[in-house]
C-alpha cells in the first residue's frame, strides 16, 4: 500500500464508524498491533510496520470483511489507512 | 563528455541481439590483435560466420574415463540423441570410440547400425602401430592417437627423451597411412610444452608428411588442453595462450583450421570459452563431450558449446537444441548420473527461478528473467521453485502455472495469501530449511483455492 494522499475522501467522516473502524478492526488483526497506534495517516509499511506479505494479507481481509473485488494494482497501491477507507468506500459504492 | 539521457517512448530491447526466439548474437565491434614475437597478429573474429567451425565428440572416450562405463545400450542411445542434436549438416561432426574391448567394438557396431551420417565415429588408440590392426578391422577411417608433446610426459611419463619421443610418434604416424587409416595426433599436454622446442617441429613433420596425402588422409592436429591450464586473456604467454598456440599451429606449422582441434579440461573453470575461443582465433573443431563429462574436472559441454555455436553463427544450422533435454533427462533417469542442479542449460533448476523479485519479473514478462525462449528452444519453460525467498510473486507465478491461468484470467496475489501464509509459516515458525515441493503446493492449492483447481 503506497500511496501517498491522505486527504479526507467524500463521505469519509459519516461513514467512520462504520467502514473506518472495520479498517482498523482488519489493521489490528492483521498486523497485531496496538489500535491506539493507528490514525488515518499510519503508512501500513513504514509507520505499522506491514511486511511484504501482510501486505496482501490487509487487502484479502479487507475483501472479505466488506465483500468487495479489489483490482490488485490499485489496491497495493494505497499506501495508508486513510486512503484505505476512500478506496474501501470508493469500491462499494461501486 | 558528458552523455545526454536518451528518454524514449517505447523500450528498446535490443532484439537484434536478443531476439528471444532464438539464442542471444553473440557479435564483435572489430578485429582482435594480438602480439605474437614482435609481430601485431590480427584475428578477425567474423571468420566463424564464413568457416565451417563445428564440434566433435569424447563422450564414449574422455566422458568413459570419468565415470562408470556405460552399456552397450546407453552408448547407443546416447550416440542417437547426439545424432539428432547434431542435424543433418553435422554439427557434430564426429565422435570417438574406445576400441580395445569386445564391448567397445560392440557398441561402434551397433551405433553404425543406426544408419547415421553424423556424428562419423572414429577411433583412439594408443601410440602403438600394431593398434592399426583394430581401427582397420573396424573400418574407421581415422583415430585419434597419443602424441604426449610436454617434457612431463615425455621425460617422467614416457621415459624418453624429445628425440625418442619424436621419432616414435612421427612412426606411428607413417604405420597409420601406411594402414589407410587418418592420423589424428592428440599434442597431450600441449599447453605445457616447449612450443618453439618441441611442438613446432614435430607438427612441420606431420604437416610435411601431408603434403602427398589425399585431403581426406592429411594428418589431423587436436591440441589437448590436459591440464586445463589454457587461456584466452589477451597478452598472455605461450604455451598457455590459445590464441597464441593456435596462430603458431596455423602459421608456423602450416595446419589448415580444418584440420585442427581444441580439446579442453575444466580444471581452472576455463573450459567452455577456452574451447569458443579457438573458434574465434582460427580452428574450426572444438572437442566436446555430454554434459562436459571427462576426466577430473571434464571437458567442454557439449550442449554448451552448441548454444555457442548458434550465438555466434546466429543460425540453429539444423541443430535441434530441445534433444539437449531428452539427453539431460536420459543421464539423470536412465544412466542415474548425478548432475548439478544448476547447471546450465541441463540441470533441473537451469530455468528455475526462487528469488520473488524474479518471480514477479517472470510473472509480467518472461523475457525479464528467462535468457531465451527455453520453452521452445529446450522444451523446458522457466519455473519457479518455492522457498522463504520466492514471495508471494513466485507463489502466485507457481500456483497460475500449475493451474493453467494465463493473461487476465491469472489469479491475482490477493487470492494466493492463504498458501503464501503457509509457506511463510513453514520456515518462520516450523524452522524447515528444505524448499517446498510440488507436491506440497498442489495440496495447498487444493485446499484453499479448491474452486479453480477443476482441470488442473
Amino acid at each position: 500500500m503506497k500511496k501517498e494522499d491522505t486527504d479526507k475522501c467524500e463521505g469519509a467522516e459519516e461513514n467512520e464508524s462504520s467502514i473506518s473502524q472495520r479498517v482498523r478492526d482488519v489493521v489490528v488483526d492483521v498486523l497485531k498491533i496496538d489500535p491506539g497506534t493507528i490514525t488515518p495517516e499510519s503508512r501500513f509499511t513504514a509507520d505499522l510496520g506491514a511486511e511484504s506479505l501482510q501486505s496482501v494479507e490487509l487487502v484479502a481481509a479487507f475483501e472479505e470483511v466488506f465483500d468487495i473485488e479489489m483490482d490488485e494494482d490499485e489496491a497495493f497501491a494505497v499506501q495508508t489507512v486513510g486512503d484505505a477507507v476512500c478506496y474501501i468506500e470508493k469500491c462499494l459504492s461501486a | 563528455m558528458i552523455n545526454e539521457l536518451v528518454d524514449v517512448a517505447e523500450p528498446n530491447l535490443l532484439e537484434n541481439i536478443f531476439p528471444y526466439d532464438t539464442v542471444p548474437r553473440i557479435s564483435f565491434d572489430g578485429t582482435i590483435t594480438e602480439e605474437i614475437d614482435g609481430e601485431t597478429v590480427v584475428f578477425d573474429p567474423a571468420r566463424v560466420l564464413m568457416e565451417d567451425i563445428h564440434l566433435t565428440d569424447t563422450t564414449f572416450r574422455d566422458g568413459q574415463q570419468a565415470r562408470p562405463p556405460y552399456t552397450v545400450e546407453q552408448i547407443v542411445a546416447l550416440y542417437d540423441m547426439m545424432s539428432r542434436l547434431g542435424g543433418p549438416n553435422g554439427m557434430i561432426r564426429q565422435s570417438e570410440f574406445f576400441l580395445y574391448t569386445r564391448k567397445d567394438r560392440e557398441a561402434i557396431e551397433k551405433c553404425r547400425e543406426l544408419g547415421h551420417t553424423y556424428p562419423e565415429i572414429t577411433g583412439w588408440i594408443r601410440a602403438d602401430a600394431g593398434d592399426f590392426r583394430i581401427v582397420k578391422e573396424m573400418g574407421l577411417k581415422e583415430t585419434g592417437m597419443l602424441t604426449s608433446c610436454s617434457d612431463y610426459h615425455i621425460f617422467h611419463k614416457a621415459r624418453q627423451t624429445r628425440r625418442e619421443a619424436f621419432d616414435a610418434y612421427v612412426s606411428v604416424v607413417e604405420a597409420a597411412i601406411e594402414a589407410g587409416v587418418r592420423p589424428r595426433c592428440h599434442l597431450e599436454d600441449v599447453t605445457r610444452a616447449d612450443i618453439d622446442g618441441f611442438v613446432v617441429p614435430f607438427v612441420q613433420k606431420l604437416m610435411q608428411l601431408s603434403e602427398s596425402l589425399p585431403e581426406d588422409m592429411k594428418v589431423k592436429i587436436r591440441l589437448c588442453d590436459t591440464m586445463g591450464y589454457g587461456i584466452t586473456y589477451p597478452g598472455a604467454s605461450l604455451p598457455r595462450s590459445i590464441p597464441k598456440l593456435v596462430y603458431r599451429m596455423m602459421h608456423d606449422a602450416g595446419v589448415p583450421a580444418g584440420n585442427l582441434e581444441w580439446h579442453g579440461h575444466n580444471d581452472f573453470h576455463k573450459v567452455h570459452i577456452n574451447g569458443a575461443s579457438c573458434w574465434l582465433y582460427g580452428l574450426n573443431a572444438v572437442n566436446t563431450s555430454l554434459l562436459g563429462f571427462g576426466e577430473r574436472t571434464g571437458n567442454p559441454p557439449l550442449e554448451g558449446a552448441m548454444i555457442e555455436y548458434v550465438g555466434l553463427k546466429g543460425d540453429l544450422n539444423g541443430v535441434n537444441l530441445p534433444v539437449i533435454t531428452e539427453i539431460a533427462d536420459y543421464f539423470r533417469n536412465e544412466i542415474g548420473a548425478t548432475v548439478s542442479p544448476n547447471y546450465p542449460f541441463v540441470g533441473e533448476d537451469c530455468t528455475t527461478t526462487r528469488a520473488g523479485i524474479h518471480a514477479d519479473g517472470l510473472r509480467r514478462d518472461e523475457r525479464i528473467y528467462n535468457i531465451f525462449d527455453t520453452t521452445t528452444l529446450l522444451n523446458r519453460p522457466p519455473e519457479v521453485a518455492i522457498t522463504d525467498k520466492s514471495g508471494v510473486d513466485g507463489i502466485v507465478l507457481w500456483v497460475n502455472k500449475y493451474l493453467g491461468r494465463e493473461g487476465d484470467d491469472r489469479l491475482t496475489k490477493i487470492k494466493v495469501h492463504k498458501i503464501a501464509r503457509w509457506v511463510a509459516d513453514q520456515y518462520e515458525k516450523e524452522g524447515r530449511i528444505t524448499a517446498i515441493s510440488n507436491e506440497e503446493l498442489a495440496e495447498q492449492v487444493n485446499l484453499h483455492l479448491g474452486k479453480y483447481v477443476t482441470g488442473a
